[in-house]
């Protein structure tokens, strides 16, 4: 028995404004509870791709088919407030640069997540209910920073606003954690923490992540699968263990030597 | 039509235009009939122009650099070798341009160095200035109650202004208002703003002396409306200028428009905006006393009164009240916008 992926991504084609064809035609399925890593150069469209996911980005054509086994809809078809809303509840996304707000205390960022679940108007007054507090409370215990709650977001090292990030990220309660190049803008030894508690959040909380990443040492580590993208187009899809020199070359050009970060 | 030509043209066109006027101007002597005759004369410098831009074009080809030329020509089209100031055509019409400016304004201003050292004039100036610098401190409690007034002009139009442009600072700002709509509306808004400040506040005290009477409620909603104006710019700018980072990130929580303002925007622009409101509280201090000249109430009014009967030693007094609270304010906003950085 097959069971229907939770994300369908088909044909998937972005052109910028400016004429940029970042992404010529992308189709792959993300497998419910894995640990997807899409791999490429900068500029192969993998940003582009996961913004096209969430709908930070519009996308040109092509479904993106979503199922969680209970309802299943096309997110490249959503146009109303009220579906956008839904659709980034059930797709948190985590940033290179983090994307704090810098001068608001780590729980008020955390308290972001519930957002699209608080009124307008209460969320205006910084009104969230206690429940909602106790749920970011738990989550930033989940990555280990919960005695940071009240400091200032710019405050805290990179590794640890990442891992706030995380946890605004999972105060939505998404099915699908989307990760922009998590660990880009920081130290080889932070890297491997955030790397950490991501696993920890796709094993303990079941949450698939697709992520995205530079460094094939990572990767072997952390994925569970692993698609390449080059110029816009899905050049690989399989093991990471496969990826042997002649991939390497392939999807990071002649001449591209792979770097080990321990 | 490329728009660098379309540039050199204009450029070219009205500084030939403006040789080409001066010089028939000084020829011919029009007189007062003559020179109000709008449609023959606008029709005239019109011919001038076209006659200017076409004379640009024809130097341009045969590859003589006029100033519009080498002001806006692209890089790629810039001659690569050094020639001498003196021998380029553009140095010359720089020149021309300005000695000719120079000329008319000369004309246009009256300027005359007679009236400036002519005997009588000069007796009254030394008079006034005996008169400003011994300062009659009889009026003086009158000169700070004027004062008073004066500030809480400047503190009401300045509070008043700040939730309009609060507000509208979001609307007019390009990167708020995205799609066709919004696009639309961020234009419209730009426009309305750039009308209202390039009336001048002066003006906008005229209007609303006739509208609500003279005193110091006019003088109040003057600066009132030519802050709103001023602050929302201002606002909106520090709006456009905001890291995309913080948005894309209370964007993905699944936040509507409202929420992403507050959220991801404003937390970045509260202090320039304080900023900017202290600075614009302070300028509009100074602005309320000048206009009070023309009936906005408070110590401007008092000043133009003084004036009006030659009491010399009484304007003393309030140069020096209005000097004194101008510096005060000055040094208050510097201190108080340089903490907040």
């Amino acid at each position: 028995m097959s069971v229907k992926p939770i994300l369908s991504i088909k044909n998937l084609k972005k052109t910028y404004p400016n004429g940029v064809q970042a992404l010529k035609g992308v189709s792959f399925d993300v497998k419910k509870g894995e640990f997807l890593v899409v791999i490429g150069l900068s500029g192969s469209g993998k940003s582009t791709m996961l913004r096209c996911i969430n709908r930070l980005h519009e996308p040109t054509s092509g479904n993106l088919v979503f199922n969680d086994g209970k309802v299943e809809k096309d997110l490249a078809k959503i146009e109303k407030p009220a579906e956008i809303k839904w659709l980034r509840q059930n797709v948190g996304m985590i940033f290179q640069h983090f994307n704090l707000i810098p001068r608001h205390s780590v729980l008020s960022n955390v308290l972001m997540g519930k957002l699209s679940k608080t009124s307008t108007l209460k969320s205006l007054f910084g009104m969230f209910s206690d429940e909602d507090v106790a749920e970011a409370m738990k989550y930033l215990k989940l990555v280990g920073i919960a005695d940071k709650a009240h400091i200032r977001a710019d405050q805290l090292s990179g590794g640890q606003q990442q891992r706030v990030a995380i946890a605004r990220a999972l105060t939505q309660n998404p099915q699908i954690l989307l990760a922009d190049e998590p660990v880009a803008s920081l130290d080889p030894a932070t890297c491997h923490v955030v790397m950490d508690y991501l696993r920890k959040v796709n094993q303990e909380l079941g949450i698939t992540i697709v992520c995205n990443l530079h460094f094939l040492s990572l990767v072997r580590q952390y994925a569970t699968r692993v698609v390449a993208l080059k110029g816009g187009e899905l050049v690989y899809e399989g093991d990471p263990k496969n990826i042997d020199e002649a991939w390497f070359e392939k999807i990071y050009g002649a001449g591209a030597k792979e770097v080990h970060i321990n | 039509m490329k728009s660098y030509v379309v540039r050199r043209s204009i450029l070219d066109g009205f500084t030939f235009a403006f040789l080409i006027a001066s010089l028939a101007v000084w020829i011919i002597n029009p007189t007062d009939e003559q020179a109000l005759n709008m449609r023959v004369n606008v029709a005239l410098f019109a011919a001038a122009f076209i006659l200017g831009t076409f004379v640009s074009h024809v130097l341009t080809k045969l590859k003589v650099t006029t100033l519009g030329e080498s002001l806006f020509q692209p890089p790629y089209k810039k001659n690569k070798e050094a020639v001498a100031w003196y021998k380029t055509f553009s140095a010359w019409q720089l020149i021309v341009l300005l000695v000719g400016l120079m000329i008319v304004s000369i004309i246009k201003t009256k300027f005359s160095i007679y009236e400036l050292l002519n005997e009588d004039g000069f007796n009254g100036a030394i008079r006034l200035f005996k008169g400003i610098g011994s300062p009659n401190f009889d009026i003086l409690p009158k000169a700070i109650l004027n004062i008073i007034e004066t500030i809480f002009m400047a503190f009401l139009a300045t509070a008043l202004a700040i939730p309009f442009a609060f507000v509208l600072s979001f609307v007019s700002a390009k990167n708020v208002m995205t799609g066709k709509v919004g696009f639309s509306i961020y234009l419209a808004m730009r426009t309305l703003f750039n009308i209202m400040r390039s009336i001048e506040a002066l003006v906008w005290a005229i209007i609303f002396s006739v509208w609500v009477g003279i005193g110091p409620f006019a003088g109040m909603l003057a600066l009132m409306i030519h802050s709103i104006a001023s602050l929302a710019k201002q606002y909106s700018e520090m709006v456009e200028t905001v890291s995309e980072g913080p948005i894309e990130g209370v964007q993905s929580c699944g936040a509507n428009k409202l929420q992403t303002i507050w959220y991801a925007i404003v937390p970045q622009v509260v202090l320039p905006y304080v900023s900017f409101t202290v600075y614009r509280w302070d300028i509009n201090v100074r602005m309320a006393t000048i206009i009070g000249l023309v009936g906005g109430g408070g110590i401007g009014t008092l000043l133009v009164q003084y004036q009006g009967q030659a009491m010399w030693p009484e304007v003393g007094t309030i140069i020096v009240v209005i000097a004194v609270v101008v510096w005060a304010m000055d040094q208050a906003s510097a201190y108080i916008r340089e903490a907040l950085k």
